[in-house]
């Protein structure tokens, strides 16, 4: 960690009523040696911005729901205005481990490449088998329609340097967004790099129901091929 | 000339219709554009045109290619919903990015006066 001080390092964590579990995220990034946090509360209807505040995180919040795309822009923009010159995304009830943010973060360091997906298909223990599927299928749609293949195209576990947070521009306010990125990845030929992460399926992280359902993926389906089309 | 029914009262709703879109128009009422008064115009005016003049269809059949009015008329109709729809889904698209763009700038507005 030499050529980036860890004071420009920022983690946006996009939350939507995740009042049960943001303050240990928070508490765990804090704990990872992470202290630039900011939280995007997405218009939640619990007390999902108060917490995050508690906690110490800096706490943006939206007036109404956009969606984890628009969520996660929003502190990407906020993390470039705070001078980040690396920037994690992560999710915020609690399933990514902040102890892999330095494994992320390290190609970045390196100059090695612009982004750094998180993959949770190299390691697939514990996933449930249904996620194991449906990310397959994203997969293979995203390689089909924005041409380029990734092993884990719906992760929200990611880091981007300063460039690609510049580059990175994409209009997608749902689902959409990860895979809207990897297309965006692959117009401006942004260096990436695909390391593994840890994912911890809890019972609260399995129990939200606003998480990517079948009717929600043909949701990100339809997005996506309205992207391309207009 | 023999009118059914139907004719005149299709005929006096389409020139309902057509009259309240040229008044709206006029006096500026819910955001009138030439493109929405035409589109009234258009459809209310084929509507009244086929119901008044029905053999007109057959034009329409000849010159897209179909045989039988009624299935010319089908075809032109389901034309027209899928504009319709798909300008729909436009708006609606466009109004969505407009809606988290004004979201997003609510959100930042602490940080932007902080760093001033």
């Amino acid at each position: 960690m030499d050529s980036v001080e860890k004071s420009r390092i920022f983690v946006v964590i996009p939350a939507f009523n995740e009042e049960g579990a943001i303050q240990a995220v928070i508490n765990e990034v804090c704990g990872a040696g992470y202290e630039n946090i900011i939280v995007v509360d997405d218009g939640s209807s619990d007390g999902t911005y108060s917490k995050a505040k508690q906690a110490g995180a800096v706490a943006l919040g939206h007036k109404i729901n956009r969606g984890k795309g628009a969520a996660t822009k929003t502190g990407i923009e906020a993390a470039k205005l705070l001078g980040a010159d690396i920037i994690v995304t992560m999710d915020g009830d609690g399933q990514h481990d902040p102890n892999d943010i330095e494994r992320l973060i390290e190609p970045i360091m390196k100059k090695e490449c612009d982004v750094v997906l998180g993959t949770r298909l190299k390691n697939t223990k514990g996933m449930p088998w249904h996620k194991i599927l449906a990310n397959h299928v994203a997969n293979f749609f995203t390689w089909y329609l924005f041409g380029l293949w990734v092993t884990d195209s719906q992760s929200g576990f990611r880091a981007y340097s300063r460039h690609a947070a510049e580059v990175i521009n994409t209009r997608a306010d749902r689902y959409e967004y990860d895979s809207q990125v990897i297309r965006e990845i692959y117009i401006y030929k942004l260096k990436y790099k695909e390391i593994p992460i840890a994912v911890r399926y809890t019972e609260y992280s399995m129990g939200k129901i606003q998480k990517q359902g079948v009717m929600n993926g043909f949701k990100t389906l339809y997005k996506m091929v309205w992207s391309l089309l207009f | 000339m023999r009118f059914h029914i139907y004719q005149v009262v299709i005929s006096v709703i389409s020139a309902i219709m057509i009259y309240q879109g040229v008044t709206n128009y006029i006096k500026g009422k819910n955001n009138p554009t030439l493109l929405k008064l035409l589109a009234r115009i258009a459809v209310w005016g084929s509507m009244a045109l086929i119901t008044i003049f029905p053999n007109i269809s057959n034009v329409a059949a000849k010159i897209i290619g179909i045989e039988g009015n009624i299935n010319a008329v089908i075809l032109i109709g389901f034309i027209f919903v899928f504009l319709m729809m798909f300008k729909l889904l436009s708006a609606i698209e466009r109004l969505e990015q407009d809606l988290s763009i004004v979201t997003r700038n609510d959100a930042l507005k602490r940080i932007n006066e902080e760093e001033k």
